[in-house]
């Protein structure tokens, strides 16, 4: 029904919409890396040898200390507020937080430099591992199973590495980056199905690259998205390659309402701008393979920011007040997909378009997004390689109207409601790669993070034999 | 199917063209014929400006009690919506709460928070939920907050009210900073809630007054009265209802809608309130956002 009021009002607002200039090109924030800190490698704590808890030696810990937690399950609710550890499980399989559906965070991270490796957060009421406010993370190894918000989750966090992860059952994102600018962070080599959302970051990017991830059986698959519900909004300037998303329309999982909306579809850009998208392998979905459309946001607190605002880091914004302080220019605010670059995938087996670009704006080609070099059997509109090429070429068609995507059938379109994340028939996780040399490596905190990663070497993926 | 969509909006245009911009309080509010503004305050608009941290709370039961106001008289109050602790009755105390359960998200909140109950046309609307967030007062230093003590018991928004600040007590739209004294008429996507802001700042010996109020105070410019000197986390209590579009026939149970209020009697797990103050109030954390993203 909600979805209703969306397309009523949509429609209501889109003749009053005033197209945004877009200009510039597709340049995106420099990479900047935390220094090494001289602190790492001081005392090994050992849980539950020398401290029964992992709190207990999370809290006696030193900056630059290393907690090692033995296999075991640990009912508990970490909260890190020391500098630099290192928090490290033997056995990425047997060390298992479990919250029991009463606890909420299985470690939530609240200083600087804290990396996570080697251990599974699960039945968490909300994330699994969580670091806010802070400047430097990493996840190493980590598998978040069955927790109620997000599986693994940085807020207000920038310079961070995810690495190595399987995140399942969440009703929000399996990952998520959220609120940053420039976010500084690297997603590589994660595996992350059954939740409501493969990947969701609200408000991020600026060296924000996806990579080498494979995002499959959740509802949607990658989803960066904005709105003035949190700050530093839009989202923008994230780098998606090298990616293997497939399957993404599976109806029993826990979802939120954003992700029954964006049902079925692989990489869904809902009002992010200035993103990257290539060689990934899409393929096997209910709507759209790769799509860019605009996101709804009812009864905002602003409005979108000009273009010429992207550059600013969200340290600058974050305190301002909101631009738009008129209710009558709030109501529902549309986030367009601006500037973005859809190049070199290959989409294939969906079942609306394999390519979408949509907008309730007039001038679709003012939104200044491109789509080029794409392998794909189905596009919506069905020119639209044609009509929005990159890197300056001219486009060769005009016909925006053959196969336009229509957008309000897709808003009300009705899809299985969530199921309970406690109750949600998400599969056991099999068991994960563990990190190699546990026992022995040093610590090693959160302070040289971002890896920088050769994006231009990474090949569009190969399809997996069990996919 | 719902065609009233078009017509809110229509309304609330009608009726935002006859507001005024008023400057309080260091940002910017727009007051709108005395029933709407919008403000550019840090507590109001997106989360995250300040330091804070939330629990998602569950409707728990309806009853006529009141244990701050009419305390071991069971049935003598108008209607309550309690949340949170899962015991909250007439006879309730500090103790007896400490043993109770919760519908909170963080199960070591077992606090007691009541509103008194929304009726349409007379029949009770049970809420979808509740938040309750937890702030430092406008302007205040966040590391100078302190924890509650326990059996705190705390009124936020006037009972008998026909007037109130907006930013004290007043009714919204899902996550919209526009606020309102009347309930408005909200989009299904962004249904009716109350909000209710408690004072922040605690004279250090009383946990309740006579009046069970002139033991906390409001701050003002930043600073807790001298009379009331303990900085304590500004509780922000929302709940929210399913209900959208003509709001006709909704009156709370404590009589007419300009009253709204709310009640706090502070039983958390000591330590648990302690860390959570410290680590996030303290320490300047966002440790949680309340999501505007119901779970379908």
């Amino acid at each position: 029904m909600h979805r209703t009021t969306h397309l009523v009002v949509a429609t209501v607002l889109a003749a009053s919409l005033v197209a945004t200039a877009c200009g510039g090109g597709g340049s995106s924030a420099t990479s900047t890396t935390v220094a090494p800190d001289p602190a790492a490698g001081g005392s090994t704590l050992r849980v539950p040898d020398d401290h029964p808890t992992i709190q207990a030696a999370v809290d006696a810990a030193e900056p630059g200390d290393l907690v090692l937690v033995a296999p075991g399950t640990y009912h508990e609710a970490v909260d890190v507020e020391t500098e630099n550890l290192t928090i490290r499980g033997l056995d990425r399989n047997t060390v298992v937080l479990d919250g029991q559906f009463k606890l909420e965070n299985g470690i939530r991270v609240l200083a600087d430099g804290v990396a996570i490796e080697n251990m599974t957060a699960e039945n968490y009421t909300t994330n699994g591992f969580f670091w806010t406010g802070i400047t430097g993370y990493r996840g190493s190894y980590l598998t978040a199973f069955r927790n109620g918000d997000y599986g693994v989750y940085a807020f207000d966090a920038t310079h961070g590495q995810l690495e190595h992860i399987y995140a399942a059952g969440s009703p929000d994102a399996g990952l998520y980056i959220g609120q940053c600018y420039p976010c500084d962070a690297v997603i590589d080599d994660v595996l992350s199905e059954y939740n409501g959302l493969g990947y969701s970051g609200t408000n991020s990017g600026g060296n924000l690259t996806i990579v080498n991830s494979t995002f499959r059986f959740n509802r949607a698959g990658i989803v960066p998205n904005s709105g003035s519900y949190e700050l530093c909004y839009p989202g923008r300037d994230n780098t998606i390659v090298g990616n293997i998303v497939h399957d993404n329309m599976q109806p029993d999982t826990p979802a939120i309402d954003d992700a029954l909306l964006a049902m079925g579809n692989g990489i869904i850009v809902a009002g992010s701008n200035r993103n990257v998208i290539e060689r990934n392998l899409v393929y096997d979905h209910a709507v759209t393979g790769i799509a860019l459309v605009p996101y709804p946001e009812e009864e905002a607190n602003d409005g979108a920011p000009d273009i010429s605002t992207w550059d600013t880091p969200c340290a600058d914004v974050r305190d301002d007040p909101p631009a738009v302080t008129d209710p009558a220019q709030l109501g529902l605010v549309l986030w367009d997909p601006q500037e973005n670059r859809v190049v070199g995938n290959a989409v294939s087996g969906s079942g609306l378009a394999d390519l979408a670009f949509g907008s309730l704006q007039p001038d679709l080609a003012s939104l200044g997004n491109c789509f080029a070099d794409n392998t794909f059997e189905t596009a919506s509109p069905v020119a639209l390689e044609q009509l929005t090429p990159c890197d300056g070429a001219q486009p060769t068609s005009t016909d925006w109207a053959t196969g336009a995507l229509d957008l309000p059938a897709l808003v009300v379109a009705q899809h299985p409601p969530s199921v309970d994340y406690q109750t949600a028939p998400t599969p056991e996780p099999p068991d994960q790669p563990t990190m190699p040399d546990a026992d022995t490596a040093p610590a090693r905190p959160a302070t040289d993070v971002p890896v920088e990663i050769d994006v231009a070497a990474i090949a569009l993926p190969k399809r997996p034999s069990d996919g | 199917m719902t065609p009233p969509a078009a017509l809110w909006r229509a309304v609330a245009v009608g009726c935002l063209l006859l507001g005024v911009l008023v400057a309080m309080a260091g940002g910017v509010v727009a007051l709108f014929d005395d029933d709407t503004a919008t403000a550019a305050l840090p507590q109001l608009g997106p989360q995250g400006r300040s330091p804070q941290f939330k629990v998602e709370c569950a409707w728990s039961h309806a009853a006529a009690d009141d244990p701050i106001v009419a305390p071991g008289r069971p049935g003598r109050s108008h209607l309550h919506d309690f949340f949170g602790n899962t015991t909250t009755s007439a006879d309730s105390t500090v103790a007896t709460l400490h043993g109770g359960g919760t519908t909170c998200q963080n199960q070591l909140d077992t606090a007691a928070y009541w509103v008194p109950a929304l009726l349409r046309r007379g029949a009770p609307v049970r809420p979808i939920g509740s938040a309750a967030y937890y702030r430092p007062g406008p302007g205040i230093d966040a590391a100078s907050v302190r924890p509650y003590p326990a059996g705190l018991m705390m009124i936020g928004g006037d009972h008998h009210a026909t007037v109130q600040p907006l930013e004290v007590a007043a009714w919204h739209c899902g996550a919209s900073p526009v606020l309102h004294a009347n309930p408005p008429a909200c989009p299904r996507t962004a249904p009716l809630g109350v909000r209710v802001a408690f004072p922040d700042c605690w004279d250090g010996r009383h946990l309740d007054s006579d009046d069970h109020r002139s033991h906390m105070a409001r701050s003002r410019d930043g600073r807790c009265p001298s009379d009331h000197p303990v900085p304590v986390p500004q509780l922000i209590f929302e709940v929210h209802y399913p209900v959208s579009g003509d709001p006709a026939g909704l009156e709370l149970a404590s009589g007419g809608v300009r009253g709204v209020h709310a009640d706090f009697l502070n039983a958390w797990d000591e330590d648990a309130l302690a860390r959570e103050v410290r680590a996030c109030l303290n320490g300047g954390h966002v440790c949680g956002v309340v999501s505007n993203r119901a779970t379908g």
